[in-house]
């Protein structure tokens, strides 16, 4: 599979499973997303029929600038806790015994949480958007990573969006470059050019950010820009669909470079092997006719090896 | 370009062929100790005086003689970053497992991605025309499989592109 789902597979199975299960039994599970999300999936204590999922989201805060709360009492309200439990940002409660028919549909739903939470600045961006107001909107900077960021803007024609990534390794860095070269001459295909425009620079940030303070500026970092377009987001349905993809980028990236290198291991390994079958063909080998060599009594003559002292072969007794 | 390749492999295996006559030696040094002298370097009467083979300056194979050992270094094409960094990785992945390969260096010579080195004793438990012949489909493999790695890899980057961003359209 190429592109990475929106949705988080494992949160959703983990919840279908424990509302579809007869007895409501204790689950206390903790599971990852990308972008250092953890869910925390937990029986309360005082009821056994009651399920808490806390969600840590270490950016949450910039998040809620944006307007993520809204979203999520519109979205989750029936479930959402007020105050969350400690450490984690969100908090959603679910009675076991009273969950709507669709079961299903809710677990799916849920599992969209980090999705639609880090919808807000885009959905904020594209509203500024349809307002029509004059000159650029507020640039919006969401660090939902250590070190690396995602900045919307938005502007009378066009919505703008930057990501900053960090490249770890050398070999990353090369690999990342190879990549987003293509990302940026696709356009030049005639099925993909209402695709939006990428820019790409490997460590000058562009002059959208340029301004703000604390902005890494050396090799192992790099920035890409996307310019949506109208068409990308005028549409309620397009709009959805664009904000699912435009979030998973940097990770639907890191994870391609990871691919490609695996792919090469394997590649080497393979040709590692042929060659050790080549250079294995210097060495002369007892042919199969020799090592059954036998006496008229059916004894067998056994050669030894050239290199050992022993010089006669030996004799060992045969089948009869 | 590949006009010269034939001539310079057809030179890299007579000269190996050449100088792939070995025989035993002991050390002079220590007693009962045996040496590839063309490692040790401190006898300097049976040392050979060492070979270039190059195709271009990118492209070179040194051959390091001696009475009972020779070293075969080779430098490989790297026209830009993705062939270094592939070069690179391929000749690290070879000499970790060096000791498969039994004539294989763990360590290239400085200067040179990859080295060999060859001693009568391995020349006297295989053949030596077999042995040739394995370094000099080597050269050629090696260039072979990093052009594909790129080819590959450059696809490979286009389908990931093209698939991301048909899904905005």
């Amino acid at each position: 599979m190429i592109l990475l789902e929106p949705n988080s597979y494992v949160l959703e199975e983990t919840l279908l499973a424990r509302f579809n299960s007869e007895k409501p039994e204790v689950v206390d599970i903790t599971l990852v997303d990308f972008d250092n999300v953890i869910y925390h999936v937990q029986t309360s204590a005082e009821q056994r029929t009651l399920l808490n999922l806390s969600v840590e989201m270490k950016y949450f805060n910039e998040v809620c600038a944006y307007g993520a709360k809204s979203i999520l009492q519109r979205e989750y309200g029936d479930y959402l806790v007020p105050v969350a439990n400690s450490q984690y940002q969100i908090t959603l409660q679910f009675n076991l015994e009273q969950l709507p028919a669709d079961k299903a549909g809710l677990a799916k739903h849920v599992s969209m949480l980090k999705r639609n939470v880090l919808a807000s600045p885009f959905i904020r961006a594209f509203e500024y958007w349809e307002s029509q107001q004059e000159g650029a909107g507020p640039l919006m900077a969401t660090h939902y990573r250590e070190n690396e960021a995602i900045y919307v803007q938005a502007q009378q024609d066009r919505v703008t969006v930057i990501f900053s990534t960090l490249f770890q390794e050398e070999v990353d860095r090369v690999l990342g470059k190879v990549f987003l070269q293509e990302f940026v001459d696709a356009r030049r295909q005639a099925a993909i050019q209402n695709a939006p425009q990428v820019f790409y620079s490997s460590r000058e940030a562009p002059l959208e950010i340029r301004h703000l303070p604390g902005l890494r500026q050396d090799e192992s970092v790099g920035y890409v820009s996307f310019v949506l377009f109208p068409r990308h987001f005028a549409d309620a349905e397009v709009r959805e669909k664009t904000i699912s993809q435009i979030q998973l980028f940097r990770d639907y990236l890191h994870y391609h470079i990871k691919c490609a290198k695996a792919y090469m291991h394997s590649r080497m390994r393979t040709r590692v092997k042929e060659f050790l079958k080549v250079i294995n063909r210097a060495k002369p080998d007892r042919t199969t006719a020799a090592s059954e060599k036998r006496t008229a009594s059916g004894r067998y003559f056994r050669p030894q090896f050239r290199q050992s002292s022993a010089t006669s072969p030996q004799q060992v007794e045969g089948e009869w | 370009m590949s006009n010269t390749l034939r001539p310079y492999l057809s030179a890299v295996r007579s000269s190996l062929t050449a100088a792939l006559c070995l025989e035993n030696f002991a050390s002079q040094i220590v007693e009962k100790h045996n040496v590839p002298e063309v490692e040790a370097g401190n006898t300097k009467e049976v040392l050979l005086k060492p070979l270039i083979v190059s195709r271009n300056e990118n492209e070179q194979v040194l051959i390091e003689g001696s009475i009972n050992s020779v070293r075969v270094s080779i430098r490989i094409k790297q026209a830009d970053d993705i062939e270094r960094i592939l070069a690179h990785k391929f000749t690290r992945f070879l000499m970790m497992r060096a000791e498969n390969f039994v004539i294989l260096r763990r360590v290239p010579i400085k200067g040179y991605d990859i080295s060999f080195l060859v001693t009568n004793f391995h020349t006297e438990q295989m053949y030596k025309h077999k042995l040739v012949d394995f370094i000099i489909e080597f050269m050629e493999e090696v260039d072979k499989e990093i052009s594909e790695m790129k080819l590959s890899l450059n696809a490979r980057a286009r389908i990931v592109a093209e698939t991301y961003l048909s899904q905005f359209v």
